[in-house]
């Protein structure tokens, strides 16, 4: 640990010095007797000073949380001297809390002794934190030397993005070969039903529909849609994130992007994901808990990377596009790189849907009228871009502060059982 | 409040009147200073508000030519208790939570530290006494003090500096 001099060493140092010369030159004692205890307190204080030898740790309950939730800590403070006062300061990263709001303490310490505080640490947004340096300052009795020193030994914490509620998802258009929760629009075996059609020999038994084969006098058998499963490539964008009064497009684009995830894996579909911005992030189409796990741990690393290259998406791997996979954009639609890849997937034969996450609400119209105007004018250009995507078969969900996710795609859904759905 | 005492004691026993206007004036300076090193939160100017005062202490006893003074040790208790405050309410401003009791226990040292410099201070003003005499082994003695205190301040200005 350093040690430094607190402001009372010089202080009691400069009166004492200060008496002792001015009883000399003024030939008074007394001086010198004010003078004294100050060099008394001098002396001794720093003859009895020594180093309190402190190690401070911090643990964390589980290194894996959700925005907002509660982590359980603690702070581990041992000392082999003693110590009148220890200033323990907590180092936290932005987006990380303590619940009550103390993240400086201050403790008293015997020699050997070893004290846990208990702390309670809540991440207020999704992300990775390295969380654990603590800055401790210790005192001795008289407060006339400090140590200071710095404990860096972090752990990360990874706080997962909240998950919005959301009832239903959108449907793709097609479905694969594996099974799954959707029903296919093709014919084959499942269990709901298609169509009636004249059998032919080496259909099932069970398949004969025997009250229409009774009504038309011939043998006729039902057929059903499969349940298959379907692939979902979701394509975050990740070139720009508008901000404003601690509400951010990338985050809400984070947490969509994690919502849309997990109830597609929960349907037992294939998800993907893309983070198409300043760099290219991807992680194959795949099943299960562990996809979820690896997806959202990947949605951790995304940020905001400035770049001024134009992407395309003949950048992304073919096999992270799966043909016949429903690839889901989000976006706030502000990057014009983004807007040309969605048109490029689009024109790829894609099915596609656009999830808007509206950056108009974060966005100050200004007060000269050339600020409004200019306001009006990048409204009306986002109401005319919106609606070349539909006119395109892209069906666009607008997610605001006034809009919930669930109410969003059940516009999409709305427009997507109504349109045409055709190869451009 | 401390320092308000430490200034009324000079000026209570002031004889002449150049003194007490005079050092009027160096009081209020010396308040001033104090109060600024508290709202302001600039430590230098506790000493400093320390200084003012010990010379007003020190300019009475020297222009009243009055004999050796039994209120030094009280004195010199009053300055390290309003020092002691004065550095323990700058300390406080800093927003950390300690233990509880805290508080009491450290009120409870600055008085005990108040305690003793009384009673050393009482102690010294006796020998002074009891001794009576000034001379040059008193002078040798008084400048090893005032030297040593000074190289206290170079060793803690250099420890400073090492941080």
């Amino acid at each position: 640990m350093r040690r430094r001099g607190s402001p009372r060493l010089g202080a009691y140092a400069a009166l004492a010095a200060i008496g002792f010369v001015g009883a000399l030159a003024l030939r008074r004692p007394e001086l010198a007797i004010v003078a004294a205890p100050f060099a008394i307190v001098l002396a001794g204080g720093t003859a009895l000073a020594r180093d309190p030898e402190v190690e401070v740790e911090l643990s964390l309950a589980t290194d894996r949380t959700v925005e907002d939730a509660e982590v359980e800590a603690e702070l581990v403070v041992r000392a082999a001297r003693p110590v009148d006062r220890l200033e323990l300061l907590l180092e936290l990263p932005r987006g990380v809390d303590v619940v009550d709001g103390v993240d400086a303490r201050a403790i008293r310490l015997h020699p050997g002794e070893e004290r846990v505080i208990a702390l309670e640490l809540r991440p207020t947004r999704w992300g990775l934190y390295d969380v654990g340096a603590v800055e401790v300052r210790a005192r001795d009795p008289l407060r006339l030397v400090v140590w200071k020193s710095r404990f860096a030994r972090t752990r990360t914490l990874k706080a997962y993005p909240r998950v919005e509620w959301l009832s239903r998802t959108v449907t793709p258009v097609e479905t694969q070969a594996n099974s799954g929760s959707e029903v296919a629009r093709v014919k084959g075996d499942g269990i709901e039903y298609a169509d009636l059609r004249d059998y032919v020999p080496g259909d099932r038994v069970r398949a004969i529909n025997w009250r229409a084969s009774a009504r038309r006098g011939d043998l006729v058998v039902n057929e059903r849609h499969p349940e298959r499963n379907t692939d979902v490539v979701l394509f975050l964008d990740s070139f720009t994130d508008v901000r404003a009064d601690g509400r951010s497009t990338l985050d809400d684009a984070v947490r969509a992007t994690a919502t849309l995830a997990s109830r597609y894996l929960e349907r037992r579909d294939r998800v993907g994901l893309i983070a198409f911005g300043g760099i290219l992030r991807w992680l194959r189409p795949g099943m299960g808990h562990w996809q979820r796990v690896m997806l959202i741990e990947t949605l951790l690393e995304t940020g905001v990377e400035p770049t001024y290259t134009w992407r395309e998406v003949s950048g992304i791997p073919a096999r992270i596009l799966p043909p016949k996979a429903l690839v889901f954009a989000i976006t706030p639609l502000v990057d014009s790189r983004f807007v040309s890849a969605v048109e490029d997937l689009r024109g790829r034969g894609f099915d596609l849907v656009v999830l808007e996450v509206d950056p108009v609400g974060l966005v100050e119209p200004g007060t000269s009228e050339i600020a409004r105007l200019a306001y009006r004018l990048w409204i009306l250009e986002r109401e005319t871009l919106r609606a070349r995507l539909e006119g395109l078969g892209v069906g666009v969900a607008r997610w605001g502060e006034d809009v919930s996710l669930e109410a969003a795609l059940q516009g999409v859904r709305t427009y997507r059982r109504n349109a045409r759905l055709e190869r451009v | 409040m401390g320092a308000g005492g430490l200034a009324a004691l000079p000026l209570v026993r002031a004889e002449s009147d150049v003194v007490f206007e005079a050092g009027l004036r160096m009081a209020a300076v010396a308040l001033l200073a104090l109060v600024a090193a508290l709202v302001l939160e600039w430590p230098p100017l506790v000493p400093a508000s320390l200084v003012l005062l010990g010379a007003l202490y020190g300019a009475q006893l020297a222009v009243d030519d009055a004999s050796l003074d039994s209120g030094s040790a009280l004195f010199a208790a009053g300055a390290l208790v309003t020092a002691e405050l004065a550095h323990w309410s700058l300390e406080e401003r800093e927003r950390v939570k300690a233990d509880p009791g805290e508080q009491l226990r450290r009120l409870a040292f600055v008085s005990l530290l108040g305690l003793g410099a009384l009673v050393v201070a009482g102690m010294l003003l006796a020998v002074v006494d009891e001794v009576g005499t000034g001379g040059l082994v008193v002078d040798l003695l008084g400048a090893a003090a005032a030297a040593a205190a000074l190289l206290a301040i170079v060793l803690a200005a250099r420890s400073r500096d090492e941080a």
